[in-house]
């Protein structure tokens, strides 16, 4: 069965997660109508590994499809309660908050790309699993960060259409401020 | 889709202020795809622009180049590059850690379903071939 057919049909399935683990801030988020949405041609590329042409990666691919539904499985035995609230906000959804919401849920960076960078990162000549989980999860919020941030740099210059570099820019400018990009330190010179 | 994005060579890492350690070739765009579908799930348009794309693929790689160097720093005392390392460096960040430690728990618990999975897999074929024998 299609995954993305697997993830719409069956709302239960859905794990009650949000980057901000904040009921609140997430029905902030998707209950606000947008009023520029066209149907996202996401089906045709959901799903399949169009990046890199490899028997290896496209089983991967495959298994981490399935591994989602079965994550979501297991999300969905540990609190009830968060998922009754995530199940009557989903229920409330327009067609188009629920497609945004897939799209949400569903992307993630590629199990493969992420090891590679890893490796040439780090030099080393491999990486653990759970460091490409956590990392690619980090990276992920992050990108969320500098999204939601933007989206609130538009509204204050009462922008409006797809996001520019201009208000990712001013996004990243804030998130540096407010601490949450890692720097690495630079050497004091002088005292 | 354009490949002359608003963002730095594809070389060097975004608006990094010192040179970097490693100098690698990344290829542009390796992340382009997932990233249109993230950008969007978080707010953006349904197409976000390909300068947007690109220069959020580089903040991001930038970020976790950073993120991975400090954890190497960290874990070097050790003399290995570990997952602690890395969720020591997200504390102060909230909703980052909590989703790490509940992926990489589902991560493992997943793991040893697998692995029941498999050992029982592998009775019920032993249990067929014999039949088959017989």
């Amino acid at each position: 069965m299609d995954p993305f057919e697997v993830a719409f049909e069956d709302v239960e399935d859905l794990s009650p997660d949000s980057p901000t683990d904040d009921p609140v801030h997430v029905e902030n988020q998707f209950l606000t109508p947008t009023n520029s949405l066209t149907s996202p041609a996401l089906a045709a590329s959901t799903g399949t590994n169009a990046s890199t042409g490899n028997n290896e990666d496209e089983d991967e691919e495959e298994e981490e499809d399935n591994v989602d539904v079965n994550i979501r499985n297991i999300a969905f035995r540990r609190d009830p309660n968060k998922l009754a609230k995530t199940r009557a906000m989903l229920s409330q959804f327009t067609e188009a908050q629920t497609e945004r919401y897939e799209s949400f849920r569903r992307s993630r960076f590629k199990k493969a790309d992420m090891k590679k960078l890893l490796l040439s990162i780090t030099g080393m000549k491999t990486i653990s699993e759970p460091m490409i989980v956590a990392v690619s999860a980090t990276a992920k919020m992050f990108v969320g960060d500098i999204v939601e941030t933007a989206r609130m740099v538009m509204s204050e210059r009462k922008d409006s259409g797809p996001i520019r570099p201009c208000h990712i820019r001013e996004a990243y400018r804030r998130l540096k401020l407010e601490g949450k990009v890692p720097r690495r330190s630079v050497p004091r010179l002088f005292q | 889709m354009s490949n002359n994005a608003a963002g730095p060579s594809s070389k060097s890492k975004a608006g990094s202020s010192q040179p970097s350690e490693t100098t690698f070739k990344r290829k542009r765009g390796v992340f382009q795809k997932e990233l249109q579908h993230m950008m969007y799930g978080f707010g953006d348009d349904p197409n976000p622009l390909p300068e947007s794309v690109a220069l959020v693929e580089d903040i991001a790689v930038e970020y976790v180049t950073d993120l991975v160097h400090k954890a190497q720093d960290i874990g070097s005392k050790r003399g290995k590059l570990s997952v602690e390392d890395f969720l020591y460096l997200i504390r102060k960040d909230m909703p980052k850690l909590n989703r790490c430690t509940e992926l990489l728990s589902m991560n493992e618990e997943l793991k040893q379903a697998r692995k029941v999975f498999e050992s029982d897999e592998e009775k019920l074929r032993k249990v067929f071939e014999a039949d088959e024998e017989s």
